[in-house]
């Protein structure tokens, strides 16, 4: 009965459901084409600050890499997870469904971290990032940071933390959605393929990282 | 008046109820006795509805998520806790009726 009162809900409980299970209205080929694109649009945006995606669960800036070592971090912990929440789904789910849905949702779920290379763009926290690497390796400091630089940074850093966070939510309603799975099984299996894809995206990541 | 749907399950000891008087709305006749309820009039209005629109939308679930305009899985996944629901109904009439 969710769904019907969810169909007929008041619009702030629509707009709840929007932001934190998009899934319920999107899935399959949709969700599939606007993942990806925003796969694709972060990776892009992120090797302009040098931002990586170096493991399902991992944000770091610095590193000097080809464009096409972003977008495969990217497209890897897209797929690494999608593949591992797969076979999870299929071990406890007691329903059909469908690989589309379940890489379509995750692709989407993947969304929030166009916000994050968007933050990594500011230029204070650019600045400040490396004026602290430079002095916390003990290297020559070249940069000029501003007064506002250090709280742009932290505000920076905390809104990245906050998208992780949403990202993580988002993923888990993906998997939930997906694969019709709820309850502590559902959370069990999320966290234990989560920690796979984790090691198996920081494995290929350093590999790829190996060959530039 | 308000719309008044007819409970299929015994407000005060939550067994299944049958219907024992039916009345003609145009004469008035009046027809008494036991008559069990089928496992689709047992089921919710709104489980009742869903069925419905299954039926109208030729058992396509896609067709059910444009109508609802909710994902595909989400149609799915109500669908597989409305089979539930069924089987469960299924059991209990079937227990009823072996007591």
């Amino acid at each position: 009965m969710a769904d019907v009162v969810e169909a007929a809900a008041p619009e702030g409980r629509k707009l709840g459901t929007w932001l934190f299970n998009p899934f319920h209205y999107v899935a399959g080929g949709q969700a599939l084409l606007i993942g990806l694109v925003a796969v694709l649009a972060a990776a892009v945006i992120g090797s302009l600050s040098n931002t990586h995606f170096d493991g399902v669960l991992d944000v770091h800036t610095g590193l000097e890499a080809p464009l096409w070592v972003f977008v495969f971090e990217s497209v890897m912990d897209w797929l690494a997870l999608g593949a591992v929440l797969f076979v999870g789904g299929a071990l406890v789910s007691k329903s059909r469904f469908r690989a589309l849905d379940v890489f379509g949702t995750q692709a989407l779920a993947r969304a929030p971290t166009l916000v994050t290379v968007v933050l990594a763009l500011l230029p204070g926290y650019q600045r400040y990032l490396q004026y602290f690497v430079a002095k916390y390796m003990g290297q020559t400091v070249d940069v000029e940071i501003g007064a506002l630089d250090p709280f742009v940074c932290c505000v920076a850093l905390m809104g990245m933390l906050l998208m992780l966070v949403w990202m993580v939510a988002l993923m888990y309603r993906a998997f939930a959605v997906s694969c019709n799975v709820r309850g502590g099984k559902a959370i069990g299996t999320f966290i234990a393929c989560l920690l796979a894809a984790e090691a198996v995206t920081k494995a290929l990541s350093w590999a790829a990282l190996q060959v530039t | 008046m308000a719309d008044r749907t007819m409970p299929a399950i015994c407000p005060s000891c939550g067994s299944a109820i049958s219907v024992v008087r039916l009345n003609c709305g145009a004469c008035g006749t009046a027809v008494e006795g036991g008559f069990d309820l089928s496992v689709l009039a047992r089921l919710s209005p709104e489980d009742q509805a869903f069925v419905l629109e299954f039926v109208k939308s030729s058992g396509s679930l896609k067709a059910m998520a444009r109508h609802y305009g909710i994902s595909y899985p989400t149609v799915r996944n109500r669908m597989d806790a409305l089979i539930e629901r069924v089987r469960r109904l299924e059991a209990t009439v079937s227990g009823e009726e072996r007591e």
